[in-house]
């Protein structure tokens, strides 16, 4: 780990001030802190945020619930009233890390978490991710990596707020150049998709201020599936959320994690929806929908079958 | 034949850990909590690259960084690396951030080699060479009994199969490494080791010191399952450090180093062919294995072996067999004993054949073991535990759950030594005041075996465990073995009622009391008047024995959409001689299992065939059981009094892995047939995805 200078911002506007050019703003830590231990990270300076008034709400609303970025995961796990307005988020939440990690991680360094793929990760591998020459997972062991991409690097995004807040519909609201800045969820990863070094589509220096999240889907579900049945990555993720009256589905979304560098959409799925009965045939043409060119490699074939399993529950858990 | 005692008060009752409070306030101290007056940190240095030919180590800059105290070379002069992790010289400083620092600054002048770090690739003729001289699979060795192409004929039902198990770490919670003080009386070294005095003898060796002079401590210790005897590179390059620097040095591992350079499981390729008569009578055996033991394949290691060679046919007789094994080396980490080398491993290729032979055979597996296993313990076991898991009515056959998520069963068993060591010396101090003290040159490596001594105190004395205090890990006491083949409690018991027999004898004859124990204690001690009793004893016949089985049962839940596997309940019937302590006894056995099951489902060293590294260097990505992976385990312990005191550290992880692969292939009705079993390999064997191209993967 390099020297860095120490910062505690009390404003969002200074925090960005603090942060220049290379400094990172800090509040769980556990994505940043093990990075700069690693030397995939290199900061000039750190800025606390935890100090800024206001980013740390839960606030209810008739139409939007906003949820700021200093929330802990714990928090929105334990928040009874979330619990029964967006269930997926929930559930989500439950799934990330261990009761440790989520006592102190929040929703903004889950959304803005680097990737985990073990190339990237490992100190001594300078990947195409890391602006190195390949991406090592292409030819080499890419058990957990993505069946998409619009980019040469096939490191997925793990984030499991993320699925679930992509399937609400949710929007971020950003600090970038002085001013609030909304995102879609889309629109918060559509970077990655493009570009191989990038996470997400902050720059540096944006601060990630919450998310608003709409009431008008009641039903929502997350379901993971991974190695190992606690504090373990997701292989495959699924998130969906609508409307239901009278049997009938509406305004659905549904998104798959850990398949893509960003979360998985496929519009038409989500259109193909609309007003059907939630049945098993259904369930099954949207995934025919969702995994359609998929392009798996040679260790990661499995997540076919995998997010055709998951994306019938998700669906099938969304009837109550 | 056993001298304990008929009507024992105290063994064998449900004794709780007589360290358990220290370890649970945190007052027990470990190698890394040992504080000295001036204390540096040390670092290693280790390669970047998986081969290369080191041409020179130049140390200037690094000691002349602030907060530096010593630098060394862990060699002099040029030499060859052939893993990436391999050490190459260490700093002593002030702190971590210094020695990092320090770290960086050393320059290394390396021409890179080429290098192979998988199995598959280092068998081809044109591999790079882990060893010069050497092919990296020498041919197989070969063992042939009876007629075994003409016995396959004669037989009913034959199956052939490929099993494969991965590279295994240890990884046990205290990392490897010590603390070491070098002054004018000489080296007193911590050690987080389960062999006190091979670390001694290790480092007096290896520095050129009087093993007089040389004093290992290990108080207490967070586990090493095999892989903690010597002083390893990282305690001699401490010892190096604190001598240079004239100052104590604590060099402690990290997480990352532990995945790279202190020993491993070596894989296994099992190809068996087995046969059976029409009546289930084992005829016929061909086996073919290779594994790796990454640089040191095939050597065995200090503990135990370290080699891929295992044991088979593994607990069955067959009349007719061909054995062939041979070892493949590859540029990682040498393997080292690990916690019942070859066993587990042996009984999961061995055992899963004999469920594809029962399946063939159209028989009950457990019907196919009892009728082949040739132990008596054995047999009694697989009666008690079928009774105990409900096997009949939890048998079905193969594939024949409903539903998506299927379920089923599966039996496995294990066969082990345990016995003690005759050397093991002892020595008890009776004070005046009544307290006792019991001191062995052995350690406790978190099994309990302080415990085991205080309850055998006890019992001989007539006294209570927490009245004892038992002291071990000092090589100022009396010598014993190290932590290996599960010798310990075997070991220590027996000294330990030999110590304390002549003890009392001493007592009541000095004293004049006619029986000293119990009630009458504080009165006969106080007779001492101001000398301690301290009384010397040793290991003797008739109070251990040696070979144990084991058997155990595996109910699974498999979901075949998801590949995800449930390990629902697991029967553990074994035994294990005189049960000292029911609750140390059943704490091994929880932790064996839970081990078998990160064994079954979940563990794996991942190297990377580009770069040469371990991919999974963590305990994010090397995968180990959490709570929520562990299942009811059930334990039925069969007390043997007449045999004496056994180990069972080891025999009680050998057949989980094996019993939990049976259910997985009993619940899907096709075989998983490498471990560990993870949702990708069981989709892959339900034909839903095509299988991957490499075997390593």
């Amino acid at each position: 780990m390099k020297p860095f200078e120490y910062a505690t911002a009390l404003t969002v506007e200074s925090a960005r001030q603090l942060a220049g050019a290379n400094g990172h703003y800090l509040a769980g830590g556990n994505d940043l802190l093990g990075r700069l231990k690693d030397d995939i990270t290199e900061a000039s300076r750190l800025v606390n945020i935890k100090a800024i008034p206001g980013l740390n709400r839960i606030e209810p609303g008739p139409q939007t619930w906003r949820i700021g970025a200093l929330v802990t995961i714990a928090q929105i796990e334990d928040h009874p009233e979330i619990r029964r307005v967006f269930p997926g988020l929930h559930q989500a939440a439950a799934e990330v890390g261990s009761q440790q990690i989520r006592n102190v991680a929040t929703l903004g360094g889950n959304l803005a978490q680097h990737s985990r793929c073990w190339y990237y990760r490992h100190r001594d591998i300078q990947c195409l991710k890391k602006r190195g020459r390949i991406c090592y997972a292409l030819e080499g062991d890419n058990r957990y990596h993505a069946l998409f991409t619009g980019n040469v690097c096939i490191s997925p995004v793990v984030s499991n707020l993320a699925i679930a807040l992509t399937a609400l519909d949710a929007t971020a609201v950003v600090w970038r150049d002085g001013q609030e800045r909304r995102m879609t969820m889309a629109e918060l990863y559509e970077l990655a998709w493009d570009n191989p070094t990038a996470h997400h589509s902050l720059r540096p220096g944006d601060l990630l201020l919450r998310v608003e999240i709409p009431t008008v889907r009641p039903r929502s579900a997350y379901l993971q599936i991974s190695d190992k049945h606690s504090f373990d990555w997701a292989l495959v993720s699924c998130a969906a959320a609508a409307r239901i009256e009278n049997g009938r589905i509406h305004n659905a979304r549904i998104a798959l994690g850990c398949v893509s560098p960003v979360p998985h959409q496929v519009t038409a799925a989500n259109q193909f929806l609309e007003g059907k009965n939630l049945d098993e045939a259904t369930a099954d043409q949207v995934a025919d929908l969702l995994l359609a060119g998929a392009q798996p490699q040679e260790h990661n074939a499995y997540k076919i079958p995998m997010a055709r399993a998951l994306i019938r529950r998700t669906l099938l858990q969304l009837r109550g | 034949m056993s001298e304990w005692p008929a009507q024992p008060k105290v063994l064998g009752t449900r004794v709780p850990r007589v360290d358990g409070p220290a370890k649970v306030t945190g007052q027990a101290r470990y190698t890394s909590d040992v504080q000295l007056e001036g204390l540096l940190i040390g670092m290693i240095l280790r390669s970047k690259w998986p081969a290369a030919r080191i041409l020179r180590i130049n140390l200037d800059k690094a000691r002349k960084m602030p907060g530096i105290k010593a630098a060394v070379a862990v060699q002099d002069g040029p030499r060859i690396v052939r893993y990436y992790g391999e050490e190459l010289a260490a700093v002593a400083g002030v702190s971590r951030q210094a020695c990092e620092d320090a770290l960086r600054a050393i320059e290394i002048e390396a021409e890179p080699l080429p290098f192979v770090v998988r199995e598959e690739d280092a068998r081809k003729p044109d591999a790079p060479r882990v060893w010069e001289q050497a092919p990296n699979a020498p041919p197989p060795r070969v063992q042939e009994t009876g007629n075994v192409d003409a016995a396959f004929a004669e037989c009913a039902a034959v199956i052939e199969g490929f099993y494969t198990t991965a590279v295994q770490l240890h990884h046990p919670m205290e990392t490897h490494g010590c603390t070491v003080l070098w002054n004018d009386e000489g080296i007193t070294a911590w050690a987080s080791t389960q062999g006190i005095s091979s670390v001694r003898d290790g480092l007096a060796g290896a520095l050129r010191v009087d093993q007089s002079k040389v004093r290992v401590i290990t108080e207490h210790m967070g586990g090493g399952f095999g892989s903690k005897f010597g002083p390893g590179v990282e305690g001699i390059l401490a010892a190096r450090l604190a001598r240079e620097a004239g100052a104590p040095v604590k060099l402690m591992l990290s997480r990352f180093e532990e995945a790279l350079a202190v020993g491993n499981r070596p894989s296994s390729f099992q190809r068996i062919k087995l046969g059976a008569k029409a009546d289930g009578t084992l005829h016929a055996f061909e086996y073919e294995n290779y594994g790796t033991a990454g640089v040191g394949a095939g050597q065995a290691t200090e503990g135990g072996g370290g080699g891929a060679d295992l044991p088979m046919p593994y607990i069955y007789r067959v009349p007719n067999r061909r054995i062939k094994q041979t070892t493949v080396a590859i540029n990682a980490g040498s393997a080292r004993a690990f916690r019942a080398p070859g066993h587990p491993v042996a009984s999961f290729g061995m055992e899963s054949a004999m469920d594809d032979l029962a399946v063939k055979l159209g028989m009950d597996p457990l019907e196919l073991r009892i009728k082949n296993d040739p132990s008596e313990i054995r047999q009694r076991e697989y009666r008690i535990g079928a009774e105990r898991f409900g096997w009949k009515e939890k048998y079905r056959k193969p594939g024949s759950s409903p539903g998506p998520v299927k379920v089923g069963v599966g039996v496995a068993s294990a066969t082990w030594g345990g016995g003690g060591s005759r050397r093991t010396q002892g020595e008890v101090q009776i004070n005046p005041d009544g307290s006792v003290e019991v001191r062995l040159g052995v350690q406790d490596i978190g099994t309990g075996t302080r415990t085991v001594a205080a309850v055998v105190a006890a019992e001989v004395l007539g006294l209570k465990p927490e009245q004892i205090t038992v002291k071990f890990g000092d090589t100022r006491f009396p010598p014993g073995p190290g932590s290996g083949g599960s010798v310990t409690s075997p070991s220590v018991a027996p000294t330990v009622f030999d110590a304390c027999t002549r003890a009392l004898e001493q007592l009541q004859k000095q004293t004049g009391v006619p029986d000293a124990r119990g009630e009458n204690w504080r009165a006969a001690c106080k007779k001492l008047g101001v000398t301690p009793l301290v009384v010397q004893g040793q290991w003797r016949e008739g109070l251990s024995s040696s070979g144990v089985g084991g058997v155990q049962f595996a109910e699974v839940a498999v979901d075949t959409e998801t590949g995800l596997v449930t390990v629902k309940k697991i029967v553990v019937v074994q035994d294990c001689g005189l049960v000292v302590d029911p609750l140390t006894a059943e704490s091994q056995v929880n932790g064996g299992v839970i081990m078998g099951i990160g064994f079954a489902l979940y563990e794996e060293r991942v190297m990377d065939w580009q770069t040469g590294v371990v991919l999974n260097p963590n305990y994010e990505t090397y995968k180990l059981p959490g709570l929520a992976d562990v299942p009811e385990i059930d334990i039925v312990l069969l007390n043997m009094p007449e045999r004496g005191v056994i180990g069972l550290g080891e025999p009680v992880h050998i057949p989980t892995a094996a019993a939990i692969a049976n259910a997985v292939a009993n619940a899907l009705g096709v075989r998983v047939p490498s471990l560990p079993i993870t949702p990708r390999k069981v989709l892959a064997a339900l034909g839903k995805i095509p299988a991957p191209k490499s075997s390593a993967a």
